[in-house]
């Protein structure tokens, strides 16, 4: 004890004032990139919702701001904007966490549209609000960059979008062209609210139809209209359900999972590992162990056994049954990983035999000390595929056939161990 | 063991604060966002002690956030230290790390007052007032030299040639970024008395009419006059007391090896070897009193007037206990920031006040009369610019011993620890970087801050938004209500409120850390760093003696006595100057000043003979 009290006594005064680096005022790299970009989003959206709500709660709004007396509507701008803006900005920061460019375009708009709301009020509720925009549009426009995937829309959600935008337009131009038919329908809001409470299957009531021409447009409406809006709810809706099951239990039930006995265990899957697994034998049966979502339903729909997890978790293995597999294979193309899946193998069990995939011709050793029984040097394999065939004329076959002895590029030879 | 039991405490420390936080501040906001529903339904005494809570503990979890990753804190490893070695073993090493002399000096000086103040209360008030009277009025052309002469070197340095010293040898780095140096000297020097002072000196000014512009009270010149002699009293002068101490004790320390302390001012006397000798002890044991004194008075008196402005705009009483507890809420919070060090919670609560202050100087500029302000601040600075020099030099009567003299003798008590701690930021940095800073660029801060608040103030009682000064009469007097009505003729009042209370505790607790990181510097062996356990002792010392001038009274007395240190530091100050400039003229010539490097930088006009044939490559 007298030790440290004296090491901490004797610590020098320049210790005090000069600790190492230079001292900055804000660490900006830890505020200022991607994910802290999303995060200040989303308390952009809690603080619109939160001021929303406070705008609603009052029985008058206060309109004090310079653009009060410029906006149209600015009463109702006020009063519903900041709940408005908070609903559109929840799937603009969910959007944003999975970095896609679209969210990133809609981020900005609506941060330039938030600011619109504290300037047509002026409360002091609305200042927060208006801060944090402040702060949040130059950390967009610097993080830029990182909110670069774009939307995947598959054909059917592509289709199904157009469709409800097409019965939409179609729907408010009709009812518009028809107005005189129409009872109490008169302007183009008129037609917008006609043609939503009509596919909405609402039907108030309040406008109707008053020709036969009239019915028969209507009829049309909520035919297309109604059909549209369940495909889409269908086809947007229904992927993201399904990738969430996968998700939670691979395409393997949990009885499936109790029968498995004698099977390869795959641990990661990528483009570089993809084919060596192809060519496994189909005598037995495979079951790929994925943190990938996406891998895994891709996998699902090629009737691939596959279990949703970490593979460098021992639950996950366990599940995967690797303690009854006839071997284990590990190649996700990130050693790292690799190495840490192979010691939670070893963890689950001492016998099963492992044969890693290196990517890095210095890993084999470590994947060794770890407890692989086979290493196999993805690189170094082609390579020397690649110069023996140049150089001897050796056909890869050949060269597969004969070069069995060698073990740190021990080729196929995992494949056959483990049959 | 040590380091991650110390992690773990911190992060259980931290684990804590964070829900108090949270929730304390969705409260608040729930009352702010929804007055109609949650206002009603808490008591103004309930808001104010959970808007208390939400700010301490987001400045205690603000402070304690660990540094880059990992690094232990010493004063959780000390916390932990405690619970496992008895209670001697824990003085111990507390004791044997200070320093007698400069710890028990002024410690019992602290002890004699309150005695003398608990046995003869009238009397010892009465013998420092007229003390301090007598000083200030006869001293009066002292105060006002020194001063002149801290603002005259001060502008030498800046423009001559020694400004081009960099501090710790040409090859130095400063540890600091400049926007973090800035701010750590910009909020170690100024207290929360310029919250409160922003919007009433200048008022005082215009209601009283200063007696150097002879306008009549309550007149627009005198609303005029009134901004010019605040931009006086808050502005270069002010500020260059800082620098008159601190470059000379930054100069000493890094080029001469002096130990960092207020001492080395007597290098060039002593030796930077013999800075043990007893004067040095007797000017490091004054500059802990003066900084102690200085500012745990300043502590007490703005808690009063902070729970005192909250019960004149709301009507919640705080009672007896109110003040002592929000003293020691503030020690807490103090504490814990001094003892993270200089780069988390000094740094971190630095940074913080300056972002409050730059948003409500904002929004104050943006809700404010702006015309006004505008014209008046420019009339301010113009005349500012004129009357420097007669201002300075005015002497005659009460009035200048009350004000002018008063804040000089004030700014020059706070010097030691205010120099002390820009020399010791100072490594790396040129002279000229060093004054620029201490005295031009924070004064600048300074000015704008009383050109919107006190502009705004005046317009405010000239208009007839609200009578801010019948305001002040009924409440005896106090500037610390000023600020309340003026906001609330505002727009945006609410908030401007909420920052306001905000800016005066952070502001409080900037000068609070870095005082207690000062004395427990000069209150430990020289080259030492201070333990957690000294921090933590200094920091209650101060906080023990603002509890005690709220219990026993007197803190106007025991401020004046604090402020009468000012008299030996601003003759320390000229000491200081004249060793410098004698070191100086030996041994550092050859550095370019301002002027010629401006020159240099200047396109020269080739003459004919000058014109060489265009060199191609």
């Amino acid at each position: 004890m007298a030790d440290t009290s004296d090491e901490l006594d004797q610590e020098p005064l320049e210790a005090v004032f000069y600790p190492e680096g230079r001292i900055p005022l804000v660490e900006w790299d830890s505020v200022s990139g991607a994910k802290p970009t999303v995060v200040v989003t989303g308390v952009v959206t809690m603080l619109a919702f939160v001021t929303g709500l406070s705008n609603l709660s009052r029985a008058t709004v206060v309109l004090n701001g310079p653009l009060a007396t410029l906006l149209p509507a600015a009463g109702a701008f006020a009063r519903f904007g900041g709940v408005l803006f908070a609903f559109a900005l929840g799937p603009i920061t969910v959007g944003l966490r999975r970095r896609k460019r679209l969210a990133w375009q809609a981020a900005v708009v609506a941060m330039a549209g938030l600011t619109l709301l504290p300037l047509t009020t002026f409360a002091a509720t609305d200042v927060p609000l208006f801060a944090a925009g402040f702060v949040t549009l130059p950390l967009l426009v610097r993080n830029r960059g990182s909110f670069d995937q774009a939307i995947d829309l598959s054909p059917l959600q592509v289709a199904s979008l157009s469709a409800i935008l097409g019965v939409l337009l179609y729907g408010t131009m009709g009812a518009y062209g028809l107005r005189d038919q129409f009872l109490e329908l008169d302007s183009w809001v008129d037609a917008v609210y006609y043609v939503v409470v009509t596919i909405a299957t609402v039907g108030y009531g309040d406008i109707t139809p008053a020709t036969p021409l009239a019915r028969w447009f209507s009829l049309s409406v909520i035919l297309f209209g109604t059909g549209a809006f369940t495909v889409a709810v269908g086809a947007l809706i229904g992927p993201a359900i399904e990738s969430r099951m996968a998700a939670a239990f691979g395409n393997m039930t949990a009885s499936e999972l109790t029968l498995l006995e004698d099977h390869v265990a795959v641990l990661g899957y990528d483009d570089l590992t993809e084919p060596l697994f192809d060519h496994l034998d189909d005598d037995a049966d495979r079951v790929v162990v994925t943190p990938d979502a996406d891998t895994a339903a891709r996998l699902e729909s090629e009737d691939v056994n596959v279990l949703t997890g970490d593979p460098t978790d021992e639950a996950v293995l366990r599940d995967a049954r690797v303690d009854a597999a006839k071997g284990v294979a590990v190649g996700s193309g990130d050693d790292a990983r690799d190495v840490l899946a192979v010691l939670a193998v070893r963890n689950v069990a001492s016998e099963v035999r492992v044969v890693a995939a290196a990517t890095e011709g210095r890993n084999v050793e470590k994947f060794r000390d770890v407890g692989a029984d086979e290493v196999i040097n993805l690189r170094e394999l082609g390579g020397r595929l690649l110069g023996a065939s140049v150089v001897d004329g050796t056909s890869p076959e050949e060269f597969l056939g004969t070069d069995r002895t060698d073990e740190e590029t021990g080729t196929t030879d995992g494949d056959r161990s483990a049959r | 063991m040590g380091t991650s039991g110390a992690g773990q405490s911190v992060s259980s420390a931290t684990d804590l604060l964070v829900p108090v936080c949270a929730v304390s501040g969705g409260i608040v906001l729930a009352g702010f966002f929804f007055p109609e529903f949650v206002g009603r339904a808490v008591s103004g005494g309930g808001w104010l002690a959970l808007a208390l809570v939400f700010f301490a503990s987001g400045l205690g979890y603000l402070a304690l956030l660990p540094y880059a990753d990992g690094e232990p804190s010493t004063a959780a490893a000390y916390l932990l230290r405690v619970r496992r070695t008895g209670v001697s073993e824990l003085v111990r090493p507390l004791v044997a790390g200070l320093d007698p002399v400069t710890t028990a000096g002024p410690v019992a000086v602290f002890a004699a007052y309150f005695a003398a103040r608990l046995v003869a209360p009238t009397a010892t008030g009465t013998v420092v007032d007229a003390v301090s009277r007598t000083l200030l009025r006869d001293g009066s052309p002292f105060f006002l030299g020194v001063t002149l002469l801290a603002v005259a070197y001060c502008l030498f340095l800046l423009f001559g040639s020694w400004g081009d010293v960099r501090l710790g040898g040409p090859d130095a780095e400063p540890s600091y970024t400049y926007p973090t140096y800035f701010t750590l000297v910009f909020t170690a020097g100024i207290a929360a008395g310029v919250v409160f002072w922003g919007p009433a000196e200048a008022l005082f000014h215009y209601r009283d009419a200063t007696p150097y512009f002879a306008a009549d009270p309550r007149s627009t010149a005198a609303a005029g006059s009134a901004l010019t002699y605040t931009l006086f009293h808050w502005g270069v002068s002010a500020w260059s007391a800082y620098a008159a101490l601190g470059v000379p004790i930054a100069y000493f320390v890094f080029q001469r090896g002096a130990p960092l302390r207020v001492a080395a001012i007597l290098t060039p006397f002593l030796g930077a070897d013999n800075l043990d000798a007893p004067l040095g002890r007797l000017v490091d044991a004054l500059a802990v009193f003066a900084t102690i004194g200085g500012i745990a008075t300043s502590v007490a008196l703005v808690s009063e007037q902070f729970l005192a402005g909250i019960g004149f705009q709301w009507g919640v009483d705080a009672g007896n206990a109110g003040p002592v507890l929000f003293v020691g809420g503030l020690t807490l919070i103090f504490v814990v920031s001094a003892a993270t060090g200089v780069h988390r919670g000094i740094r971190r609560i630095a940074g913080l006040n300056v972002g409050l202050f730059l948003l409500f100087g904002v929004l104050l500029a943006a809700v404010g009369p702006w015309g006004f302000i505008s014209a008046a601040g420019a009339s301010a600075l113009g005349s500012y610019a004129v009357e420097f020099l007669p201002l300075s030099l005015y002497a005659d009567g009460e009035w200048v011993a009350n004000w002018t003299v008063w804040n000089w003798s004030w700014w020059f008590s706070w010097a030691p620890f205010a120099g002390l701690f820009i020399a010791a930021l100072s490594r790396g940095r040129k002279i000229r970087t060093v004054v620029f800073t201490g005295s031009v660029a924070t004064a600048a801060a300074t000015a704008v801050w009383f050109l919107l608040f006190g502009g705004a103030a005046l317009w405010v009682q000239q208009v007839g938004r609200a009578d801010v000064l019948a305001a002040v009469a009924a409440q005896g007097g106090s500037e610390a209500v000023a600020g309340f009505p003026v906001i609330a003729a505002l727009p945006l009042s609410r908030l401007l409120i909420f920052l306001f209370l905000a800016l005066i505790i952070v502001f409080m607790v900037t000068s609070a850390d870095t005082s207690t990181l000062v004395v427990s510097v000069l209150a430990t062996r020289p080259g030492v760093a201070p333990s957690t356990g000294t921090i933590a002792v200094w920091g209650l010392i101060q906080g023990a003696v603002a509890t005690a001038v709220l219990v026993v009274g007197g803190g106007e007395t025991l401020q004046a006595l604090a402020v009468l240190t000012g008299g030996p530091f601003a003759l320390l100050s000229v000491v200081a100057l004249a060793g410098l400039t004698r070191t100086c003229y030996r041994d550092e010539r050859g550095h370019t000043s301002l002027v010629e490097r401006v020159g240099r930088r200047l396109p020269t006009v080739p003459s004919h003979r000058d014109i060489d044939p265009p060199e191609e490559d």
